[in-house]
């Protein structure tokens, strides 16, 4: 095969390629606002579901969703904070510091379902606190954990030096330098990281599916214990009955209104690193 | 003052270290735990082809088989798309749109599983019944289909992210060799860029072995092997569409729910071994760098 016939294969199948990846991404976008649209109405957002989700709307859904990533923001933020700040400040062994990587490259790694299954055992079990929003807030700050944690400590080692230096010929105590330094660009950092990570955390259905939700008849809850209806479970539990077109059109309306979600967290996080790479010290 | 700050900052960020170690910890122990009985019970004859609860028979085969078929289904479509669309996108897109390609391709990453999953049924499975004449379309290759699509997106942008940044000195010099495009890439950009292609596609192979919703709505979930082990186009299960459907109606404390826990914990193994495996292999070619 001559050069020039290589060339022209290899460019046209670059060319294929892109092609369908640009058709597939399409083809989602479309469908899912297409769909989704349909379904969508002031009632349907500010109403229950009922008949099993196939009639009414999601209002219960979208409360159940924010509640779970609000209550995991709460939990993931404070931990992921301290522990980046302790493995930029404190641990100055290498060793160390490759434990704790793995250890949070591990922890990122865990499949969800595997979230889900150790909320089972351990919390609505062994804790007994049955399945509850709560366990399934912890549950998803367990899951967030490694990306806030990654986030804030990538932003305290991209201090520069100099900061430190002057803090410390100002005879600045170990906490002042953390306090006045490092602390604004941990928080910075790990509120970017938070935004990825509810992202992720609000459309996760196998973490939550054993431990945090019902299905039907789930209103706003009461206390700490009570389970709670979300977005990405009721679309699971309305992709199950597909036959009915009712269900699988409110199932694309669910799907949209979580999708919009989504994408206001990712968006934000977005804008927020290209706004903090421009920043220069 | 300050002094007891001191004491009571570093008291916070120790503890809030440890917590997190040990919430690691003690996730693979409580998985390890639970697996025990299943493991001490029912030993060698995991390793089997039937699984049925009612003759406490727990075979962990046809999940294995699904896990792996469905999951190289979908790495042999989306490597070489992903990877020929990242060469599209690093090498043949404009500077100036490459950004908002690369974030558009980004936000496709964060749709969550459970909505390919409605896609997967409302579209894919119905193709699939329809162009194989099939009774259902919920078959092992629509499931590996539907994760190729969920897979793309982290395989386009680490890819694209490799090819993106080797410098252009590079390229220009390979280009006033006389060298065609293709002859540029083959010979000056894939060999530098591989390991880092090799890096995403480790990346996307975790995140494949872990799906769970679309895989469960699609896959059949039959724990069977099909006559032939390369007839993919019958319904099958993997260990997480397994794990989904199963754990919540294994009470609690039963072998059944040891078992589920067993292949949790194989799968759990796999992955994070070669999440480990990633990070080490990335750590060694940054220090050879």
């Amino acid at each position: 095969m001559s050069r020039k016939v290589k060339n022209s294969l290899f460019k046209s199948s670059v060319y294929l390629a892109s092609f369908l990846s640009i058709s597939i991404l399409l083809f989602l976008i479309i469908t899912l606002i297409s769909k989704g649209i349909n379904a969508l109405s002031w009632q349907f957002l500010t109403s229950e579901s009922s008949n099993f989700g196939s009639q009414g709307g999601i209002i219960y859904q979208i409360i159940g969703s924010l509640l779970l990533t609000l209550s995991a923001a709460i939990i993931s933020f404070p931990l992921a904070l301290g522990m980046a700040i302790y493995k930029s400040e404190y641990i100055k062994r290498n060793l160390f510091q490759n434990i704790t990587n793995t250890l949070i490259y591990s922890l990122n790694g865990i499949p969800s379902i595997i979230f889900g299954i150790f909320g089972l055992i351990f919390f609505v079990n062994i804790l007994n606190m049955g399945i509850s929003w709560f366990v399934g807030g912890i549950i998803l700050a367990i899951m967030i954990l490694p990306t806030i944690t990654l986030s804030s400590y990538q932003s305290i080692i991209s201090i520069p030096i100099s900061y430190r230096e002057n803090a410390a010929s100002l005879g600045l105590t170990k906490w002042q330098v953390i306090h006045t330094i490092v602390l604004p660009r941990a928080i910075s950092g790990g509120f970017t990281g938070l935004l990825i990570g509810l992202a992720r955390a609000i459309g996760e259905t196998a973490p939550i599916m054993f431990i945090a939700t019902a299905f039907s008849g789930v209103t706003f809850p009461n206390s700490f214990l009570e389970p709670v209806s979300s977005l990405p479970t009721h679309i699971l539990a309305l992709a199950q009955q597909a036959t009915n077109p009712q269900a699988l059109q409110n199932a694309w309306g669910a799907s949209l209104v979580l999708i919009i979600l989504v994408f206001i967290f990712s968006i934000s996080a977005l804008i927020r690193r290209i706004h903090y790479s421009k920043v220069n010290y | 003052m300050w002094a007891s700050q001191n004491k009571l900052g570093k008291g916070y960020v120790i503890a809030s270290t440890y917590v997190s170690i040990a919430i690691t910890l003690l996730i693979f122990s409580i998985l390890f735990c639970y697996s025990f009985q299943a493991f001490k019970e029912i030993g060698w004859r995991l390793f089997t082809h039937n699984w049925n609860p009612a003759t406490e028979e727990y075979g962990i085969l046809p999940m294995l088989y699904g896990t792996l078929s469905v999951t190289c289904i979908a790495l042999l479509i989306a490597v070489p798309i992903g990877v020929l669309t990242a060469i599209f996108t690093s090498e043949i897109v404009p500077k100036q749109y490459r950004l908002y390609i690369k974030s558009a391709i980004e936000l496709l990453a964060g749709i969550p599983s459970i909505v390919y999953g409605l896609i997967g049924i409302a579209f894919f499975s119905t193709w699939i019944s329809s162009w194989f004449d099939l009774a259902s379309g919920r078959t092992m290759l629509t499931a590996g289909i539907l994760l190729a699509i969920m897979i793309l997106p982290t395989i386009i942008t680490l890819s694209d992210d490799a090819l993106f940044n080797i410098p252009k000195k590079y390229k220009e010099a390979s280009k006033g060799l006389g060298f065609y495009s293709y002859e540029v890439i083959q010979k000056t950009i894939w060999p530098i860029a591989k390991k880092n292609i090799a890096g995403a596609i480790l990346l996307a192979l975790g995140r494949a072995l872990g799906e769970t919703m679309a895989v469960m709505l699609l896959v059949g979930s039959i724990d069977k092997i099909p006559d032939s082990f390369y007839k993919v186009i019958s319904p099958g299960q993997t260990i997480t569409s397994k794990l989904g459907r199963e754990v919540g109606e294994s009470a609690f404390g039963s072998l059944h729910f040891s078992a589920l826990n067993a292949i949790g914990f194989i799968l759990l193994l796999l992955v994070i071994t070669l999440t480990v495996f990633t990070q080490i292999y990335f750590r060694k070619k940054q220090e050879t760098l």
